[in-house]
């Protein structure tokens, strides 16, 4: 390799000590030396090989290419012969030392290696080093092959030591990194004693400058300098045949011998090789002029450096001529030179075709080379620079801020590529620390201010971050800087820096200690791993104001750090049933449009971190199916739009279950443990422009393959409203037929006015009829219409009636007159018509402990405050069935309960008052006596049994199997009249839904069964739990209050560790995501990463394992 | 005079595609053939596209253009069918189904290509071609690189006998790889198609 040449040859010529700052194409130089110094030092080899050991080489890679270069030069001076290595942008920085010290002096021989990089192959500029031999006024080398390199530099030291000035050997990327056969020399071993003369010329003030720069000039024409141009500018071919010329240097003569040999062409054009570049061999050049071409062809990547010069001395010396160079055929002063590209030069120059070889291209090879994946760098798997910047896209969501991020040059920069993309700006080595304090200030004055991050690796940081960090502590910016320290100089191939020395002969500089000592107080030192710990303590750098610095420090994956910690017994797996599949529905074509919400929705993820609650989604099911988790997570993110369309992806009301809903999800924990999904619900629906928005269930109606089916839907409360919402959207034609002149059922009509607002219902429910639903109102069953008729015009009923036939007791009945009694349906129903029944300050006992005895007892008191109110029921506290927050909020209205117990005999006293005698339920003993004016009975409801004259029905009066209704296989039920889910109104909205199943299952064989079916189960067999209430969250806190909470499950749209992890060892096949093994490093990040908890270590089983290798 | 001068090694970073150019290279040297590698490998640690041109010969250097390669070693499918521009009608291939999925592929961005079809239009444009669908079972996937060079040997126009390049193995790898490393070479040296096959 190129590279090794250099060294080898710079050991050649007796090279005492190497300065470098690692940097591709260069480093592989300085790694020999870095090895050559550690083998020279180790004791075990200097008491092995004493005579290799003897004069050490001495090594270091500096902190930059500045102290690099001043540190080689006072090497120099101290007469020891020194090389210095970097690569092209590094001489930018070391550039301040080499300008003045050729006015100078140097001591023993001084080469400064610099390696270009046209076509930026590793590199942030192609910038064109040659100048600075010119510039510098230097001599400067340009090698065309490893061979060349190999001879130059011991040109270089050679010539150095005589004209006492640093030499310039220059490369590209094609030298560099070619392997050629070089024939090495001897070592020489010559041993230069230090030495320091005090020279005048090692003083330098502008009194002595004007003399020393014609002496620097004077050194450039001293005969060694002359002999050297001489040997270095070669005729590589020769031939009397021809007019014309090529003058080319550096790797463009490597391709065009190769290409006019192998054509053989080797008579057509005369090539002079420009070995060695500054001074530039004006009178060998000259000479080669004068051979008498017409044309010559300066060929050199990059700038026209040469060109130019060629021109000046053809200008100066009257030369006819024609001179060719940039813009010729395709030769431009960008990129890097390649045979394609010269073989066209070479066929226009000399005007013949290169195709001697006749090696014809595939057939239509284009075509495969469309569309190919591209392939880009990415960070390591187990790479801890991953770990940070997945912690800083969790603690700092981009999408929602403006916050700026200063990159930096290192591994971490392909932090800036998808799918992290957390960089917004990287500039040249250890610019992002002044950017970010620059763009600080700017924002600053114009009252925008706010804090700007820095991201910068642990190299850089000492190669320039350090300085800037000074400055913005000094001039106190408001900045976080995040210090990707992964113990290395990763990029470069893990050289050792001040902050991870490794070896005793370098002294370790602490980064935390460091910066204490410049008064930083914010500084945290976070393992990227440890992500729940890293997070807190980002999100508190982040908030405070004034310099903070977050260490992120873990080593490189290529350290034995870190490798020895890996475990090879485990290994890594993903759950298949956890990841991408959804734990909501098994049919997946149901809808479910926001489950995963916007693409980068980091909630999920976010909450898995930072949660102090975590709750599995199946113990929070909802018996409508809804996907609270999808619904809560969008609510996580902010985005409330979404959580209202995730309710209305499965059923209509959202506003309406906001205000009235009983919560079953919430009812299986206790209240600290579980996601408020009522109250939540009830917050983003209120939200009237959300609310009013029904585009999308319209948008699936509209798009919704037409199944050309008529369903009849009869009763248009809840549950037949559910009904026929889910079927429109399903293609189905859908005809409701309701009894009462509007819509609404028992919400409308049986709940109290105080417990809802009902525009938002009847909103709701008027969707319907946008959607493409019929109603006919005053229509009712048995009257107008019957169920014969229906069953036979339409391919499907669903009876959804309800039961709004109050149960009465006999005893009061026929004991209190009808003005003084009433049941709890007539009394609602009269109450939310505002019709006064009650004389005000009347005694009111209501019968019964389900929740329409306590909406009676609450409307009662409502009529009047005055009115006293008295709740007789036959069950205890703990289990009357109605819900217990309405118990609760009827005693705190100061309505009295008689918990167990029952009108045993009533009767009228003389004045009117109602007499009643209640005895105990439990022990059939007298209770007490009560006196009032007015009885509402509320046990219950049952419907007209003379319509199910012939079906099953349990001893509620509701069909057995909701299903089935025999006598008629097309008829469904629904509601009420089902057994079962009677309870509420989402109970009757979920049998609505479950009856659409039955209904699709006989019409269009879909095979699914009812997906809400657990949680409508779990609700008919435990329908009235103790809850008790939650402290309430208001609007304003409703972010933060939720942040505690995590209610997980796996969802089949998740893309969460593919779209902002990238693991390369993460594979995903078939739509589930895989670990290579193979290139797994068993860092266990993903397994905190992956919101479904789908992927956990794993013990490899014994015999998987390979056997120990024996060594 | 070589009818193969110039071969092409492509592949991902960590697959070995420099370590086969050495031992090309060795071969070379052994064989008294003048040689020259030209390697683009700056982010090749990082999952990054390796290739590497090797030229044979007299002035013959590493660099490749289009119809430029002799001799195709793919390491990675994927990669193999990158090189496509650089294959010409006399061009021989030989490349293994080992797949190494890019970061644009799992993020559904862009299709892994249909290998299968591209072996057989490969097997139609050129002299020879070998395409390992599947590994045999027992070979470390880091020597898979090995076992690929040792069926490459079997091949008409390939440059270096067998032995040449075993013994170029022996001389360039570390004692302690040694053994397994000659082994999955002779394993690919005898590798039969047949079987595969079947």
């Amino acid at each position: 390799m190129g590279n090794e040449g250099i060294a080898r040859a710079a050991l050649e010529a007796g090279v005492n000590g190497v300065f470098a700052y690692p940097g591709t194409p260069s480093t592989e130089i300085s790694e020999i030396f870095n090895h050559i110094n550690n083998f020279q030092n180790s004791p075990s080899n200097q008491e092995k090989y004493p005579e290799l050991t003897v004069d050490p080489v001495y090594f270091e890679f500096s902190i930059n290419e500045k102290i690099a270069l001043e540190k080689a030069i006072a090497f120099s001076i101290g007469n020891r012969s020194a090389l210095c290595v970097m690569k092209n942008v590094g001489m930018n920085v070391a550039s301040d030392a080499l300008m003045s010290v050729t006015y100078q002096t140097i001591g023993a021989p001084l080469v400064i290696v610099v390696c270009d990089d046209p076509g930026c192959h590793s590199s942030s500029n192609e910038q064109d080093s040659r100048y600075w031999g010119p510039l510098a006024s230097v001599p400067m080398f340009n090698p065309a092959t490893p061979a060349d390199a190999f001879e130059m530099i011991k040109e270089a030291f050679v010539l150095s030591g005589k004209i006492k000035l640093p030499v310039i050997v220059r490369t590209t990327t094609r030298v560099s990194h070619t392997r050629g056969i070089v024939t090495y020399g001897n070592i020489n071993n010559e041993n230069r004693i230090a030495n320091f003369d005090r020279l005048p010329e090692h003083i330098n003030i502008p009194a002595r400058t004007a003399a020393a720069h014609t002496r620097l000039l004077d050194k450039l024409k001293t005969e060694s300098v002359l002999a050297l141009l001489n040997q270095n500018t070669k005729v590589v071919l020769n031939s009397n045949k021809t007019k014309l010329g090529i003058i080319s240097s550096g790797v463009a003569t490597s391709y065009i011998t190769e290409l006019l040999h192998q054509n053989d062409f080797t008579e057509k054009v005369c090539v002079l090789d420009l070995g060695m570049i500054h001074p530039f061999p004006e009178s060998e050049v000259l000479a080669f002029l004068k051979k008498g071409f017409e044309k010559v062809l300066v060929l050199e990547e990059l700038d026209p450096l040469l060109e130019n010069c060629i021109r000046i001395i053809a200008q100066k010396n009257n030369l006819n001529l024609t001179i060719l160079g940039k813009g010729f055929s395709g030769l431009l002063s960008t990129g890097e030179f390649s045979i394609d590209l010269l073989k066209k030069v070479l066929e226009e120059y000399l005007e013949v075709p290169f195709n001697k070889n006749e090696n014809i291209p595939l057939d239509n090879f284009e075509k495969y080379l469309q569309n190919l994946p591209p392939r880009p760098p990415a960070l390591c798997a187990g790479c801890p620079h991953r770990a940070t910047f997945y912690l800083l896209k969790l603690a700092i969501p981009r999408e929602q801020s403006e916050l700026i991020l200063c990159g930096d040059i290192g591994c971490f920069g392909l932090g800036a590529l998808p799918p992290l993309k957390m960089l917004d700006t990287i500039n040249h080595m250890g610019m992002s620390i002044s950017m970010a304090q620059g763009l600080y200030e700017s924002f600053n004055s114009s009252e925008k201010g706010k804090k700007v991050v820095a991201l910068v690796g642990d190299g850089t940081f000492f190669h320039s971050g350090l300085s800037a960090l000074v400055n913005a502590v000094y001039t106190r910016a408001n900045i976080l800087v995040v210090i990707f320290d992964n113990r290395t100089t990763g990029m470069t191939g893990h050289q050792a820096h001040p902050g991870a020395s490794r070896l005793p002969k370098y002294h370790e500089i602490d980064i935390y200690s460091l910066l204490k000592g410049l008064g930083i107080e914010k500084l945290e030192v976070i393992n990227p791993f440890d992500i729940r710990e890293s997070f807190k303590k980002l999100n508190g750098a982040m908030e405070y104001t004034g310099v903070s610095v977050v260490i992120a420090k873990a080593p490189c994956i290529f350290l034995p750090d870190f490798k020895d910690k890996i475990d090879k017994k485990m290994q890594i797996v993903v759950d298949p049933n956890l990841c991408n599949s959804c734990a909501n529905h098994e049919d997946v074509s149901l809808a479910c449009s926001r489950c995963y919400a916007p693409k980068n929705n980091l909630s999920r993820a976010k909450a898995k971190l930072i949660a102090e609650i975590s709750i599995p989604g199946d113990e929070q099911l909802c018996p409508a199916n809804i996907c609270n988790h999808g619904f809560f997570n969008s609510i996580l993110e902010g985005d409330y739009k979404s959580a209202v369309e995730i309710v209305r992806d499965k059923m209509l009301f959202a506003r309406t279950c906001g205000a009235i809903c009983h919560r079953p999800c919430e009812l299986f924990s206790n209240e600290n443990s579980v996601v408020p999904i009522k109250k939540l619900k009830h917050l983003v629906a209120e939200i009237d422009q959300n609310f009013r928005d029904f585009s999308i269930p319209m948008k699936r109606v509209k798009n919704a393959v037409k199944k050309n089916k008529t369903i009849a839907v009869v009763g248009a409360g809840p549950a037949g409203l559910s009904a026929a919402y889910d079927l429109v959207q399903n293609g189905y034609e859908v005809t409701i037929f309701e009894k009462e002149n509007k819509a609404g059922g028992m919400v409308t009509f049986a709940i109290p006015d105080f417990r809802m607002d009902k525009t938002g219902y009847d909103y709701e429910a008027m969707q319907l009829e946008e959607m493409g639903v019929k109603f006919q109102f005053n229509t009712s069953l048995g009257k107008e219409i019957s169920l014969e008729k229906l069953a036979k015009e339409f391919d499907s009923v669903i009876l959804s009636i309800g039961m709004n036939k109050s149960k009465t007791i006999d005893l009061i009945d026929s004991t209190i007159p009808s003005a003084k009694r009433t049941d709890a349906l007539s009394f609602l129903k009269s109450f939310n018509l505002k019709e006064e029944i009650i004389k005000p300050g009347s005694t009111v006992l209501v019968i019964g402990g389900g929740n329409s005895a306590i909406d009676t007892a609450r409307s009662a008191k409502k009529l009047n405050v005055l009115n006293k109110i008295i709740v007789s029921c036959i069950e205890t506290e703990s289990t009357m069935p109605a819900f217990a927050e309405e118990v609760k909020h009827a005693s705190e209205e100061d309505i009295e309960f008689i918990h167990d117990s029952f009108v045993e005999t009533c009767s009228v006293g003389k004045d009117g008052e109602l007499n009643v005698v209640l005895h105990s339920h439990e022990k059939k003993t007298f209770l007490q006596n009560i006196k009032c004016d007015f009885i509402i009975t509320a046990i219950g409801q049952t419907t007209d049994p003379s319509l199910f004259a012939q079906i099953q029905i349990d001893e509620n009066q509701r069909v057995k199997s909701e299903n089935s209704f025999t006598g008629y296989e097309n008829v469904f039920v629904a509601g009420d009249i089902s057994s079962g889910n009677n309870m509420s109104v989402i109970g009757a909205i979920a049998s609505g839904k479950k009856a659409v199943v039955a209904v699709r299952k006989s019409l269009e064989n879909y095979k699914y069964a009812y997906e809400g079916e657990m949680a409508l189960e779990r609700l008919n067999t435990n329908p009235a739990p103790t809850l008790h209430l939650r402290k309430a969250i208001v609007d304003d806190d409703i972010q933060v209050e939720i942040e505690r909470y995590n209610l997980f499950q796996s969802c089949q749209k998740c893309n969460h560790c593919i779209d902002n992890f990238g693991c390369p060892a993460m594979v995903k096949v078939n739509g589930k995501v895989q670990i290579d093994m193979s290139r797994c490093n068993l860092c266990g990040l993903c397994i905190d990463v992956c919101p479904n908890n789908a992927i956990r270590f794993e013990v490899i089983e014994e015999e998987e394992l390979e056997p120990e290798e024996i060594i | 005079m070589l009818v193969c001068k110039k071969i092409l090694i492509a592949g991902v970073g960590g697959q070995g595609i420099v370590y086969l150019s050495n031992i090309i290279v060795e071969a070379a040297m052994l064989s008294n053939i003048p040689v020259s590698v030209s390697e683009i490998h700056g982010l090749s640690q990082r999952g990054g596209v390796v290739t590497s041109g090797i030229g044979l010969g007299e002035h013959t250097t590493g660099f490749y253009g289009t119809a430029g390669i002799d001799l195709l070693i793919g390491l990675e499918p994927l990669e193999t069918q990158r090189c496509l521009s650089y294959l010409h009608k006399n061009s021989c291939v030989i490349f293994g189904n080992y797949r190494v999925q890019p970061y644009s592929v799992n993020a559904q961005m862009a299709e892994y290509p249909d290998i299968n079809s591209f072996a057989k239009y490969l097997g139609e444009q050129c002299k020879e071609v070998v395409f390992i669908e599947k590994f045999p079972e027992g070979i470390d996937a880091v020597l898979f690189n090995v076992f690929l060079l040792g069926r490459a040997t079997r091949m008409k126009d390939f440059p270096f006998e067998a032995n040449k390049i075993e013994e170029a193995i022996i001389n360039t790898v570390t004692a302690y790889h040694k053994e397994k490393t000659v082994k999955a070479f002779k394993l690919g040296v005898e590798f039969e198609l047949k079987k595969q096959s079947a």
